[in-house]
Order: C-alpha cells, then structure tokens, then sequence
C-alpha cells in the first residue's frame, strides 16, 4: 500500500473517531439512541409474525428470509451512516458553500466529506442486524456472505447517496429530488421483492437500486449463486465509479459561498 | 521569487432572478430567468515571497472570489493562476501542502474537540509524524500563547482564542504562502493586536508570504506594505503603500485614501 494511501486512510479513520467521540460526550444520548434503534427495528417482527399467521408465503419470502433482509439493510445501512454519514448531507454542503474547508486540505474531498459526521443510532442498526442473521439462520458460510453484502450493500447506499447528493451541483433544489430517491431506496429496503413485478421491480432493481442492495444478497445467502454474487459486487464498484466520477465533474461547478459557519 | 502569479483570472456566477411575490415565483417555474455576474474580470497581478500584501476592495468586489481560486476552491472560467508553480485547480492537493488558509468568516476547527486533538488531526491530514506534529504545537503554542486553553474545547473558547487557533491549525504543515480572508473580524483591538503581531512575526521568523484581505484598515497599515484594490472584479489600484500615502498626501488616515479610492472608482463604474 502507498504511503498516499496510507496517510489518507489514517486521516479518514482519525475523522470517524473523532465523529464517534463527539456522538459519545453525552453519555445518555448515545446509549438511548443505539437501544431505541435496536427496538425500533425489532417491533418490526411482531408486524411480520402476524402476516405470516395469516399467509404463510409472501412474495416467495418465509420468516426466515424476511428476517435476513432486515439484517443485511440494517447492516448495511448501519454501516453506511456509521462511516460515510457525511454523504447525506452533502447536498446541504453544496448549497451553503461549506466545501472549502475540504478543498484546501491536500487530501480526498469526497472522503473528507463523506467522513465528516457520523450518526450514533447505526451502530443500533449494525448490532440488531448481527443479531438478527445469527438468531434466524446463522451458518459460517452465510455469515461469511453476509459481512460481504453488508459492505456492498453500504457501498450502494452511500454511492446513490453520493449521486443524489452531487445533483445540488447542477440543480438548484436537486436536494429535494435527490432526498426523495435516497428515503425510497431505505423505504423498500424491508419489502421481499416478489411482490413487485414488471416496471416497479425493473426500475427497483436498477434505478432505486434496492434490489442489488438487499434482495439479491438475501437470494444468494439462501441458495448460493456465484454470478449473482459477481453481479452485487461487480454493481456497488460500478455504482460507486459512476457517484465519484459525478461528484469530481459537478465540483467543478461549486460556487462556495460566504455564509458565517461553523465545522459541529 | 515570484509565488503567486495571476494572468487574466477571471469567474463568472450565474444567479437566478426572480420576479417579486407568488407570481413571480410561478414565473419563474416556467420562464426561469438568470442574471450572468462576473465577479473577476481579468485580473492580473504577481507576489513576491515574503511579500505582506492587502487585497482589499468593497463588499462584492471579488475579493474572496479571487482568494478562492488561488487557494483551488474555484475552477477559474478564465486566465491562468500559479501559485508556488503550480496550477491550482490540477495541482490542489499537492499546493495544499505548501499553502495555509484561515477564513475569518468560516471555521476549520471541530468545536467539540480540543486545540490539542484539531492540532493532531491537521497533523495527520499534512501528512506530519506524531513526533513532529508534536515538536510544531510545542512552538506555535509558545508563538501564540495557547498554553491556558489547549485542552479546553474549541466550542468554549472566545472568538480571540479560537482565532488564534484557526492560524496555528493552518501554520501546522509550515506553509510558504499564508491566506487570510478577514483573519479579525468581530474581534476586539486588542486581539487584533496581538493577532497582528503574530503575522508579522511569522512573516519575519519564517519569509512566509502573507496575502491578506480585511475591511480593517489597522490590518492593512499595520501589516502589508503593498495594497492591491479590487472593485467590481477589476483591479483599481496596485501599489506601494509608502507610494500611496504619497500619492494621496494631505488625506488624514488610510480610511480616508481607501475611501476615496472605493467612491471614485464606484463612480466611474456607475458612469460607464
């Protein structure tokens, strides 16, 4: 590894333990909000274990595969708004002209900026995720296949994230369009795919990349597939080209501004 | 030797115009209007190391615009810039290492942490080892007198104080050419003083250029011993600041110099 690379992971992980340290100085906060998290996920089964008292299939999906769905976007989305929750806010960045201080550092503006905050609640999301894989159907070998989907599946978010985001830099509200597709991607993440069909699964597979995030993962854990998993990983580092690329092209366009701000 | 080296730069901002009121803004849906604002407008001029320069001008002079694009914050739409030799929209992180910026209007600092733990994390964001960006807080905190308040967070200390931090935060990596964009606004004289003082000895102990624009005339007297004045993104005047109390000889202050500058040259824009 270059020494570059290596002085640019060390300030990433520097800036992602400063986020945590500042998430944990108020001490009841932080506990409240990983527990609620973990409780709000978790009253989420009660709603499946009725629905599937009254049928037992839904959408080809039984208890067992709805539980790994919520445990890969947990995790997934855990990771993602642990690590890079800066990204969802670029889009506030960009309008406020608060990416100066990004730009004259010597190192990545993207990873400065995804780096920049974090949210306390997704390490609820990650530790229910866990919990939930390992209590409804733990194996080694899926367990395995799961820690790679949750880093695809984080990488997919935080890319159409990122790509959602760099639309402030062409569109004036493009913040309104773009927070719009992030919560639809987040709202379908826990639906089992097959109930949607035609368009709606077309444009959720490949538009609101839903399905490369979460449904195709969950297939593959439960009946291995290797081109399928070729597919997931072979998406999220498209994707995440794809949101780069975006990013660096709309930050030649960035007019900063000169509203009085302070870095929180 | 020539560090800064500025040909024709020039930037333009499209601005949306709306008309006033709900009407206007249904309009504006389906006849959006935008206005072209050039805020630099061909603007020339070079620094020498070691050089204090003051670039001033009035709100919406493109001031900050113009230290914006030296610093590779904005892509210039036109002209050419060097800083240091290096072009820096293609060369920004590599002039990042040499440069040092404080914006007195925006904060670099994270308010929750400490002096101490900000002065780490730009250490590493320069590229520093621990033992040397220990060795450059040991001496800025002796130069600027943060001994009291090194440990005590950012977000609990006074403007004067976190100001004051700001620069050490931007002096960690030893940079060339320093940027200060309104470095002592909203502090009291006497902070501004001692922060003053402060450049000047960095400007003495280590050459380090200084290129600074401030609304303060006691800034740019005490400091900068050339003025570069910028109104409506063109250059009005390039001088001396001993030629330039000559040139305008009998006028009171500074201020009033500045001012006459500023109302003059505004005149002539509206005129033309």
């Amino acid at each position: 590894m270059s020494t570059g690379v290596k002085n640019q992971l060390r300030v990433c992980a520097l800036s992602v333990k400063y986020n945590i340290m500042r998430e944990m100085l108020n001490k009841v906060t932080f506990l409240t909000n990983t527990c609620f998290m973990m409780l709000n996920n978790a009253a989420f089964i009660i709603q499946w274990l009725i629905l599937f008292r009254l049928k037992g299939d839904i959408g080809g999906y039984t208890m067992r595969e709805v539980m790994l769905l919520w445990g890969i976007a947990c995790c997934s989305f855990g990771l993602s708004h642990l690590l890079f929750a800066g990204v969802f806010s670029l889009p506030e960045l960009i309008i406020g002209g608060r990416l100066d201080p990004f730009l004259v550092q010597p190192k990545s503006v993207l990873l400065g900026v995804m780096t920049s905050s974090t949210r306390i609640s997704a390490m609820g999301d990650l530790a229910y995720g866990v919990l939930v894989m390992c209590v409804f159907c733990f194996s080694v070998k899926r367990f395995l296949l799961f820690l790679l989907f949750t880093v695809t599946g984080a990488a997919i978010i935080t890319a159409f994230a990122l790509l959602m985001g760099s639309l402030c830099f062409w569109f004036v509200r493009g913040d309104v369009f773009g927070n719009y597709m992030v919560n639809a991607m987040v709202s379908f993440f826990t639906y089992p795919d097959g109930i949607f069909n035609g368009t709606a699964r077309f444009l959720l597979y490949l538009v609101i990349p839903v399905g490369m995030a979460v449904w195709m993962p969950v297939h593959v854990m439960m009946e291995f597939d290797a081109g399928a998993l070729f597919s997931v990983v072979g998406f999220a580092a498209g994707l995440s080209a794809v949101a780069t690329a975006a990013f660096y092209r709309g930050l030649r366009r960035y007019a900063s501004g000169n509203l009085m701000e302070a870095r929180v | 030797m020539e560090v800064i080296n500025a040909q024709d730069l020039s930037k333009t901002f499209r601005v949306k115009r709306k008309e006033k009121g709900m009407r206007g803004s249904f309009q504006a849906i389906f006849h959006p209007q935008t206005q072209m604002i050039r805020a630099v407008d061909q603007v020339s001029f070079s620094v020498e190391e070691g050089e204090m320069l003051a670039f001033i001008g009035p709100n919406g002079a493109g001031k900050s615009t113009t230290i914006k694009m030296l610093t590779g914050i904005l892509y210039p739409d036109g002209g050419k810039v060097e800083v240091l030799g290096l072009d820096p929209t293609r060369k920004r992180k590599q002039l990042a290492y040499q440069i040092g910026t404080v914006f007195g209007q925006k904060e670099q600092l994270w308010v929750h942490l400490t002096p101490y733990d900000n002065f780490r994390f730009f250490g590493a964001v320069y590229d520093l080892t621990d033992s040397e960006t220990e060795r450059r807080i040991g001496e800025l905190s002796e130069i600027f007198d943060l001994a009291d308040f090194i440990n005590t967070p950012v977000r609990n200390l006074s403007l004067g104080q976190r100001i004051r931090c700001e620069i050490v935060a931007s002096l960690i990596h030893r940079p060339r050419v320093l940027f200060l964009d309104e470095p002592t606004i909203g502090l009291d004289p006497v902070v501004k003083e001692s922060i003053r003082s402060l450049i000047r000895q960095m400007n003495r102990e280590f050459n380090t250029t200084i290129f600074l624009t401030s609304h303060d005339v006691g800034d740019i007297e005490k400091l900068c011993r050339r003025i570069i004045i910028v109104n409506s993104g063109q250059i009005v005047l390039d001088d001396s600041m001993e030629h330039l109390k000559k040139h305008y000889m009998g006028r009171e202050t500074l201020e009033d110099i500045i001012m006459e500058i500023y109302q003059s040259e505004g005149k002539v824009a509206m005129d033309s």
